[in-house]
C-alpha cells in the first residue's frame, strides 16, 4: 500500500465533499448530472483512488509512514 | 516498568468532578443528537412520528441541549483539566468544584423539565421558546432560573480557575501564564462580560414578565441583550476546539506548536472582538439603524483575522509534527500524520470543516448579501459546520484522549472511534450542503412544514426531493456517529480494563514559547479594558435608540404561550385570513 488504512479512509470520507459539491461546480458549466450520474462518478473517483492506494509503488516497497 | 503519569494518577479528585462533567455533556450529546434526528425526519417528511405541533418542543430541546448543555459542561470540564495541567496544581478547594457543577446541574435540570412540559402534559410548564427565547414567546420562569442557574455556575467555574492561577502567581511572581490557562482566562473573561447581556435580559425583563410582575416587555430590546451575549457564546463553544488545536494538535501530530505568541495574540484578540459584533445577528431587525449594524459588520470582519492566524499556526504545527515522523516533500508530508487515531483525524477533520463554515459565515456578516440567507436554512448549515462540527466534532475526537486521562483505562475500540469520527465529517458533509443549498433558494428554518402551499421552490441543481434526501441521509449517519461515540465511552468507562500504557498527561512544547511574546500580552486588565471600551461604543447608542424608541418595558406587547393543542379560534381566524 501507498499510504496507511487510516489515512485512505480519510482520503475516502474527503472524496465526499469533493464529490457532492463537484455536481453544483459542473453545473456552472452547463453539465447537470443526475444523482445516479453523480454516484456513479463517485464510485469511479473512489475506485481510482483504491487503485493508486493498494498499487505497490517502487516496485513493491510499502509506504510505512503512520 | 515506568510508572503511569495520566491525569487520573496526578489529580484523582479532579479528574472525578471533570468525569462527571463530562459524562453530562456526553448524556446531553445522545439527547440533543437523537432529538436532530426527530427534527430531520420530520422536516423532510421522510419518516414523522411526532405531530408537527410539537416540532418546536423538539427544536427548543435540541438546541438548548447541544449548543448550551453539552459544550458547555464539556468546556467546563475541559479547561479545569488545562488549568490544573498547566500550573500543575490541583484547584483550591475541592468542593467548591463541586459546587458549581451542583449549580449548574440543577440549571440544566429546570430548563429540561421545563421544555419537556411541551409534550408531557402532566407537567404543568411550557418552554417552546427556542434557545434564543426571543420575546414574545414566554416561556414558564423554571427555564428562566434554570437558565440562570447554569450560567451563574459557569461565571463560578471561571472564579475557580482564576484563584486556582492567583494562588499559583504568588508563588511564580515572575512566570510568563501558561497558554492553556491563558486561553482559559481570557475565553473566561469575554464569557464574563457579554453574559451581562443575557443576564440584563433574564433578570430585568424576561423573568419578572414571565411571573407576571411586568405586563410587557421590549421585543426589540430582549432581542439585542441577548445577542450581545448570543454571538460571544459561539466563541464560548469554539475556545475549547482551539485551546485543543493549539496545545493538543501538535503534540497528537509528534511535534510541537509553531507560536506561542500567535496563540495568545488570537486569544486577546477573541477577548477583544468577541462582544461587540452581536448585531450582526440583527440585519433585518427594523429599529436598529443601518450605521450601527455597519459597525457590527466591520467588527465581524476583523474577526476572521484570528482564526485565520489560527489556521496558519496549526496547520504550521502539524507540518512540523509531520516531518518529525519522517514526512518529506511539499504535501507529501501529510502521509506521515497519524492518521489511525481517532483524537488527531477527528481534531483535524474538524479544523477542516471549520474552514467551509468560515467561508459560509462570511457570507451571513456581510451587511447586503446577509438578506439572501437570513433566517433561511442556510443559516442552519452554517453552524452546524461551527459549533456542530469545529466544535463537536473536536470535543468527541479529544474524548478518545481524555478519557483514558481520567479514567486510567484504554479506549474500548480506538478502530470503531476512527470510524466514528470519520462517519460525522461524511454525515455533515451530506446535511449541511444540502442545508446551504436549500437556503440559497430561499427554504426557511425553523418550521416544521417548509413547503409554503401554491409556491415551489426552485433548485439551482437537483430537487428539493434530492435536497430533502441528502438532509435526511446527513442526519441518520450523524446520529448513528453519536451513538457509535458514546457505546465507545460507556464500554470504555464501565468495561474497559486499567492501564499502565496511558500516555503522560501533557500538552504540546512550543518552537517559540511566551519568552518570544511582548510581556503586554499577558496584561489581562488591558485587553478587557480596550474589549468594554469596544462595547460601549458598539452597543450604547443602539440600546439608547431602542431604548428611547420602545420604552424599557415596550409597548405592550402580550405574551405568547405556544401551546400543543391548536386554539379552534385562531384556527378559524387564520382560515379567514387566507380566504380569498
Amino acid at each position: 500500500m501507498r499510504i496507511s488504512k487510516g489515512g485512505l479512509l480519510v482520503i475516502m470520507a474527503f472524496l465526499t465533499p469533493l464529490i457532492v459539491e463537484l455536481r453544483t461546480v459542473l453545473s456552472w458549466f452547463g453539465i447537470r448530472l443526475s444523482v445516479v450520474e453523480t454516484g456513479a462518478l463517485g464510485l469511479a473517483l473512489i475506485g481510482a483512488v483504491l487503485i493508486w492506494a493498494l498499487w505497490p509503488s517502487n516496485g513493491g516497497t510499502e509506504a510505512k509512514l503512520a | 516498568m515506568a510508572m503511569r503519569n495520566a491525569y487520573i494518577d496526578q489529580f484523582p479528585k479532579e479528574a472525578r468532578v471533570i468525569r462527571a462533567i463530562l459524562w453530562s455533556s456526553f448524556l446531553a450529546l445522545t439527547i440533543g443528537g437523537t432529538l436532530g434526528l426527530i427534527q430531520g425526519l420530520h422536516r423532510t417528511n421522510v419518516l414523522r412520528f411526532i405531530p408537527s405541533q410539537d416540532y418546536y418542543t423538539v427544536l427548543t430541546a435540541h438546541g438548548v441541549l447541544l449548543v448550551i448543555t453539552f459544550t458547555i459542561f464539556f468546556l467546563v470540564g475541559i479547561f479545569t483539566w488545562a488549568v490544573t495541567t498547566s500550573l500543575d496544581r490541583g484547584v483550591k478547594d475541592i468542593r467548591f468544584t463541586w459546587g458549581w457543577y451542583a449549580i449548574m446541574m440543577i440549571g440544566t435540570l429546570l430548563v429540561g423539565v421545563s421544555i419537556l412540559g411541551g409534550v408531557v402534559d402532566q407537567i404543568p410548564m411550557n418552554a417552546d421558546v427556542l434557545y434564543t427565547f426571543y420575546s414574545p414567546f414566554q416561556a414558564h420562569p423554571a427555564f428562566y432560573v434554570g437558565f440562570v442557574l447554569f450560567v451563574v455556575g459557569t461565571w463560578l467555574a471561571g472564579f475557580d480557575w482564576f484563584r486556582t492561577w492567583w494562588a499559583w502567581k504568588k508563588d511564580n511572581p515572575d512566570e510568563r501564564i501558561p497558554l492553556p490557562t491563558f486561553m482559559a482566562l481570557t475565553t473566561m473573561l469575554f464569557w464574563y462580560l457579554s453574559s451581562i447581556g443575557v443576564a440584563i435580559s433574564i433578570l430585568a425583563f424576561l423573568l419578572p414578565w414571565s411571573l407576571g410582575i411586568i405586563d410587557s416587555v421590549n421585543p426589540l430590546l430582549t432581542r439585542t441583550l441577548f445577542w450581545f451575549f448570543g454571538h460571544p457564546v459561539v466563541y464560548f463553544w469554539l475556545m475549547p476546539a482551539y485551546m485543543l488545536w493549539y496545545t493538543m494538535l501538535p503534540k497528537l501530530s509528534g511535534g510541537k506548536l509553531f507560536s506561542d505568541p500567535l496563540a495568545r495574540v488570537v486569544f486577546v484578540l477573541f477577548l477583544i472582538l468577541s462582544t461587540p459584533v452581536g448585531i450582526h445577528h440583527q440585519y433585518l431587525d427594523p429599529g436598529i439603524a443601518e450605521g450601527f449594524k455597519f459597525i457590527a459588520m466591520t467588527n465581524t470582519m476583523f474577526l476572521l483575522l484570528p482564526s485565520l492566524l489560527t489556521a496558519f499556526t496549526v496547520v504550521a504545527s502539524m507540518e512540523h509534527g509531520a516531518r518529525q515522523r519522517g514526512g518529506k516533500g511539499y504535501l507529501s508530508w501529510l502521509k506521515a500524520l497519524p492518521w489511525r487515531d481517532p483524537a488527531f483525524t477527528g481534531m483535524a477533520l474538524a479544523g477542516l470543516m471549520f474552514a467551509a463554515g468560515g467561508f459560509s459565515g462570511m457570507i451571513n456578516a456581510g451587511l447586503s448579501i446577509n438578506y439572501l440567507v437570513h433566517n433561511s436554512w442556510w443559516v442552519v448549515g452554517h453552524f452546524h459546520l461551527t459549533v456542530g462540527t469545529a466544535a463537536a466534532l473536536t470535543f468527541m475526537a479529544a474524548s478518545y484522549w481524555f478519557i483514558p486521562q481520567l479514567t486510567g483505562k484504554e479506549i474500548w475500540n480506538r478502530s470503531l472511534g476512527l470510524v466514528q469520527v470519520v462517519l460525522w465529517f461524511i454525515g455533515m458533509t451530506f446535511m449541511s450542503n444540502a442545508m446551504h443549498r436549500a437556503g440559497l433558494f430561499g427554504m426557511p428554518r425553523r418550521t416544521a412544514e417548509p413547503q409554503y402551499q401554491g409556491f415551489d421552490f426552485e433548485p439551482a441543481v437537483g430537487t428539493v426531493a434530492e435536497i430533502d434526501a441528502q438532509v435526511a441521509l446527513g442526519a441518520a449517519l450523524l446520529t448513528l456517529s453519536v451513538y457509535l461515540f458514546i457505546t465507545n465511552m460507556v464500554l470504555t468507562t464501565i468495561g474497559g480494563s486499567t492501564s499502565d500504557a496511558i500516555p503522560d498527561n501533557t500538552y504540546a512544547g512550543t518552537l517559540s514559547g511566551p519568552e518570544d511574546a511582548p510581556v503586554i500580552i499577558d496584561n489581562l486588565k488591558l485587553w478587557t479594558s480596550i474589549a468594554v471600551v469596544l462595547v460601549i461604543i458598539a452597543y450604547s447608542l443602539p440600546l439608547a435608540s431602542i431604548i428611547d424608541a420602545g420604552g424599557l418595558f415596550g409597548p405592550g406587547i402580550d405574551p405568547w404561550k405556544p401551546s400543543v393543542v391548536a386554539d379552534p379560534s385562531l384556527v378559524l381566524e387564520s382560515v379567514r385570513g387566507v380566504m380569498p
